[in-house]
């Protein structure tokens, strides 16, 4: 009995926050349904009869369609590219003792620290200078390079704590070091770097000062760039539902993948912190 | 085990420091440099002016008013974010007896959680910038309707209450996440060692305490340093949701927007690159700090 | 945001100079100096010179305005034109995306420099990044080719955009302050807009009692209310005092017709007469609240209207009235307003297609594409008598009124442009001020204090007037 009851006071506590949660998204979303001045009549009404054609502008006139598709482009590129180097930088740094590895290990995990905004002036010329300025290959490199050092720093500890049994092994069958990278470590790695690979993707899609800057092709902008400029244009022009509309399509589809690979992100954060 | 090791290395590790140094280090590096010169990002030539910039710094409000926020915000939100998801976390796993794991439902509330991750912290602005409307927003609206209406007030308006507004949005947005990380974790508490704690009459508490708390430290000691990093910015939501942004009277200032607007609007690039330097050693001080405080044996369940 | 907002933002540029001098050596080298600038022969049809089939890039700002009266331009170019291609952009961050272009020497034919984060067009020009207009100001205008450009602007319009003795940059838009109030509203009620300030307030009571909000104002950003404040003691003072201000001279900011005025503003709130939650509400949920009847007056500059545009319900009928009067002894008279143009354009020095750049302006500064503007933009071009036979909307209508009855008596601070570490001290001290947590004489000495730190930093570029 005594466990009946305390179980409803958690699931009181475990639902109100749930409810906090919910509560702004689901708000959004009906903001995004209804007419400018339904939304300043009262943040809860429902309205009269659901402006779909605030959805269509958002989708038309922001095109957050084509924002969508250009940051799945930069940000699966930059993901696959830093995760293949951080895991092979991880793998060096953490299982091969080597003069100066120690100082290459501080240097990469230094440069989670520093405050991104410092660089941007300097990272414009270098960028620019190596003629990548606004294309995507240059942005999937900046991107991957600014999360080398997180993804460096969670891929190091995973490596340590892989055994080692099996790495001699295959050395004794005669593996290459690549080879027992690719074939003995990777595989055995992989529930790491599933994880380091939620945190990355999330961290990129994210992503807002770097493209602001080195993305400047309105065509090419990511979805935070044309968020913002939404929300700067609404500033302009009033268009609250048009908003909240690009607001919801954008949340939408990592929304929907979320719900749909949850279980596998899960599965991926648990082998991740048991290490 | 030699042969090849050292081409190895080299193959492996040259394309991932180049594109750092390329890309990370050298702009650093040119910000390190500018922060000793009085660069105004407009004159033919920067003079060096030395420690200037750094000595200027700790006579400056503005500067120091927003190295406190920041402070503040690093004092409250990577604990509060750790205590709320240790707490569900422990939730979700501990509940429901100890045939169950985790309480009914809890499949959905660790789905649930992790939304507000999925917000851009572009959207993240825009969208509270409305829940604390004064007036009619979200907030107020809320409280009106539970018979609050004397807490009903311009959040984001009132020195008292900016700032807490602000870190609440950080803690909303960071807690999901985490949640799910440390159920992950304890998750991977084998069955029959708690079983095993339970015959020997440990209570949930002790269970919790005992048994499951120390196998996720390695989980809390990353969550403090990613939220500590969290709190040292700040600058995104600052800058797109408060008054002025940084306002009321400064109560909202980080040293992320002082930076901004030193080196965009000012045009003291010198100085903002300082700023960013001192930031960079703070962070890199703390973190060392966290991390030398924090570890400990790592618990070995073989 | 708005022309308001924009002014704190100015966004320094690194210049090409600047920036490689500092930065060679390093990774960059800023750009590989200008290209090569075509021109084409002169004739009557092209009186610029623009090169056959050379390609246009115009980067606009879009914003209040929109941009149908800049695409309204590059029609016009195409015709004259016909084997250039343009590109046409608009942008809300005009400096983000162009500072870099221009440090590395690469920006566009024509830019329109304005908004939140558009570049310090004096820091432009001190780079040598402007050409100078003075070949379009001399060229005959697309509306008659006996008129040349210059001779189509209104007065004031080539010198705001002239910079140490050249024309940089040429603004399109006239922009005047107030304080705006639905006719529709005071007629049903009664109302008048107050031409004094007594009555002002007097009138705050009667609105209350009708159970309105005499005011709201764009809290998040305090220099909206700042507009009429500055607006009151420059009444008060005159053009001595703005000068005063600007020239940073001591105890400028403790002028008494600045604690008049600071004691005016000071009275709406003492007195209860600002909606609730005003201090924390951007410039859109202010104006929303306004346009929705929650309150009477808000102080705005005339893109308002545009600005609006899509929530003004039916029949709200908006208009413009001037400050009202401070004192009997005012220096400037009642109808006297705060004025300036904005929305600059201007064409990079080291723009690919600089003729063309000019030829761009001269089709964007004819009245064809003026008369657009008022009419889309709801806003008052700069070009003369564009405005003239249309039918104005109520708000613009009430602008071109209030302009013409100010006639000469326009003023203007230049505070805000010179020093923007001054501006943003003055806007938190107002945000104080109007949140009902700060008297005027602490405003005013806060922001004498800041004033003097400007003053005394030899760092900082000082200006005249």
């Amino acid at each position: 009995m005594k466990t009946r009851l305390s179980d409803s006071l958690l699931h009181v506590v475990l639902a109100v926050w749930a409810l906090l949660v919910t509560l702004p998204l689901a708000w959004a979303v009906l903001s995004s349904l209804k007419t400018d001045a339904e939304i300043f009549a009262s943040p809860w009404s429902l309205p009269a009869s659901p402006q779909w054609g605030n959805w269509v502008r958002a989708w038309q006139e922001a095109h957050i369609g084509r924002y969508l598709l250009n940051t799945l482009i930069v940000v699966g590129g930059a993901l696959v590219l830093v995760m293949l180097l951080g895991a092979l930088t991880a793998y060096c740094l953490a299982r091969y003792d080597f003069p100066g590895s120690r100082i290459i290990y501080f240097g990469l995990v230094a440069g989670m620290l520093f405050p991104v905004f410092l660089a941007l002036v300097p990272l414009f010329f270098v960028v620019d200078q190596l003629g990548l300025l606004g294309t995507y290959h240059g942005l999937i490199l900046v991107y991957a390079a600014y999360a080398l050092p997180f993804t460096v720093f969670l891929l190091h500890a995973f490596f340590r704590g892989l055994p080692t049994a099996t790495a001699e092994a295959a050395f004794i069958d005669g593996c290459s070091h690549a080879g027992v990278f690719f074939r003995v470590m990777l595989p055995m790695a992989r529930p790491g770097m599933v994880s380091v690979g939620i945190f990355n993707f999330l961290g990129l899609w994210n992503q807002y000062l770097l493209p602001l800057v080195l993305n400047p092709d309105p065509d090419r902008y990511v979805l935070a760039q044309g968020l913002a400029a939404l929300a700067v244009s609404q500033g302009y022009r009033s268009d609250f539902s048009g908003l909240f509309a690009g607001l919801v399509i954008a949340i939408l589809p990592v929304l929907a993948a979320y719900v749909l690979f949850q279980r596998q992100i899960r599965a991926g954060l648990t082998a991740g912190a048991v290490r | 085990m030699r042969h090849g090791r050292y081409r190895f290395l080299i193959g492996a590790l040259a394309p991932p420091l180049l594109l750092y140094g390329v890309f990370v280090v050298s702009p650093y590096a040119q910000a390190f440099y500018l922060a000793l010169t009085d660069w105004d990002g407009l004159s033919a030539e920067a003079r060096i002016v030395g420690l200037a910039n750094f000595a200027d710094l700790w006579s400056d409000p503005l500067f120091l008013a927003a190295l406190r926020n920041n402070g503040i915000l690093l004092l409250i939100v990577p604990t509060a974010v750790i205590a709320l998801a240790l707490f569900f976390a422990a939730c979700l796993t501990l509940g429901g007896g100890t045939k169950r794991r985790g309480v009914r439902g809890s499949g959905l509330y660790r789905i649930v959680y992790f939304f507000p991750q999925l917000l851009s912290v572009a959207i993240l602005g825009v969208l509270f910038q409305f829940v604390y409307t004064p007036g009619d927003g979200l907030l107020n609206g809320l409280l009106g309707a539970v018979g609050l209406d004397s807490l009903e007030r311009a959040w984001l308006a009132d020195p008292a209450t900016a700032l807490p507004a602000v870190t609440a949005v950080m803690i909303w947005s960071a807690v999901g996440f985490y949640v799910v990380l440390f159920t992950a974790a304890m998750e991977s508490v084998p069955t029959d060692v708690v079983e095993a704690a339970v015959l020997d009459g440990a209570g949930r508490f002790t269970v919790f305490r005992r048994i499951t708390l120390p196998l996720v430290g390695d989980s809390v000691q990353t969550a403090f340093v990613y939220l500590g990093i969290l709190a040292l910015d700040g600058f995104a939501l600052v800058q797109i949701m408060t008054v002025g942004p940084g306002g009321p009277d400064n109560a909202t200032e980080v040293v992320g927007l002082t930076l901004y607007r030193a080196a965009f609007t000012y045009g003291e690039f010198g100085y903002a690159s300082a700023m960013g330097v001192t930031l960079f050693f703070i962070t890199l001080t703390l973190t060392a700090l966290a991390l030398r405080a924090t570890r400990r044996e790592r618990v070995e369940l073989a | 945001m708005d022309v308001r907002s924009s002014r704190r933002a100015l966004l320094q540029l690194s210049t090409m100079a600047g920036a490689s001098a500092v930065l060679s050596g390093c990774v960059t080298a800023g750009g590989d100096g200008p290209a090569e600038q075509a021109t084409g022969a002169v004739t009557d049809d092209n009186p610029l010179g623009v090169p056959d089939g050379a390609d246009l890039e115009v980067v606009v700002f879009d914003g209040g305005f929109g941009s149908e009266y800049t695409q309204h331009a590059v029609t016009l170019y195409e015709e004259r034109h016909p084997g250039a291609a343009v590109t046409h952009e608009g942008l809300q961050k005009v400096g983000e995306v162009l500072q870099p272009r221009f440090v590395s020497g690469e920006p566009p034919d024509v830019v329109d420099n304005t908004g939140a984060g558009r570049l310090d067009i004096a820091a432009l020009a001190a780079a040598g990044q402007l050409t100078d207009l003075a070949d379009l100001l001399d060229a005959p205008s697309l509306d008659d080719p006996a008129v040349r450009v210059r001779d189509l602007l209104l007065p004031g319009v080539v010198e705001d955009g002239t910079l140490d003795g050249t024309a940089g940059f040429l603004n399109y838009s006239y922009v005047v302050w107030g304080i705006w109030y639905s006719r529709s509203l005071f007629e049903q009620h009664g109302w008048t807009a107050p031409a004094t300030w007594d009555d002002m307030l007097a009138l705050c009571g009667e609105i209350k009692a009708a159970g309105i909000a005499p005011w709201t104002w764009q809290g998040k950003y305090p220099e909206y209310m700042m507009d009429p404040l500055q607006s009151l003691a420059a009444k008060t003072g005159g053009l001595d005092l703005v000068y005063a201000i600007d020239n940073l001279e001591p105890d400028a900011w403790r002028q008494d017709g600045v604690l008049a005025a600071a004691e005016a503003v000071h009275a709406l709130v003492t007195g209860g007469h600002i909606l609730e939650g005003s201090e924390g509400l951007s410039h859109t949920e202010a104006q929303n609240a306004w346009c929705t009847g929650q309150a009477a007056f808000i102080p705005c500059g005339s893109w308002i209207e545009g600005e609006q545009q899509g929530v003004t319900p039916e029949g709200f009928d908006m208009a413009m009235a001037p400050v009202p009067a401070l004192t009997a002894a005012d220096a400037l008279p009642y109808g006297a307003v705060q004025g300036s143009s904005s929305e600059s354009f201007l064409v990079p020095a080291q723009a690919l297609n600089p003729r063309g750049g000019l030829e761009y302006l001269r089709c964007l500064f004819s009245t064809e594409v003026a008369r657009g503007f008022a009419e889309s933009a709801k806003a008052m071009p700069v070009v003369k008598g564009a405005t003239d036979g249309l039918d104005l909307s109520p708000g613009l209508a009430s602008v071109a009124a209030a302009l013409d009855a100010a006639g000469a008596n326009v003023f203007g601070y230049k505070y805000r442009t010179w020093y923007p570490e001054l501006a943003v001290e003055v806007d938190t001290a107002t945000g104080e001020l109007l949140a009902g947590r700060a008297d005027p004489d602490t405003w005013a000495d806060r922001i004498q204090a800041a004033a003097d730190a400007v003053a005394a930093d030899d760092s900082v570029v000082k200006y005249e007037r």
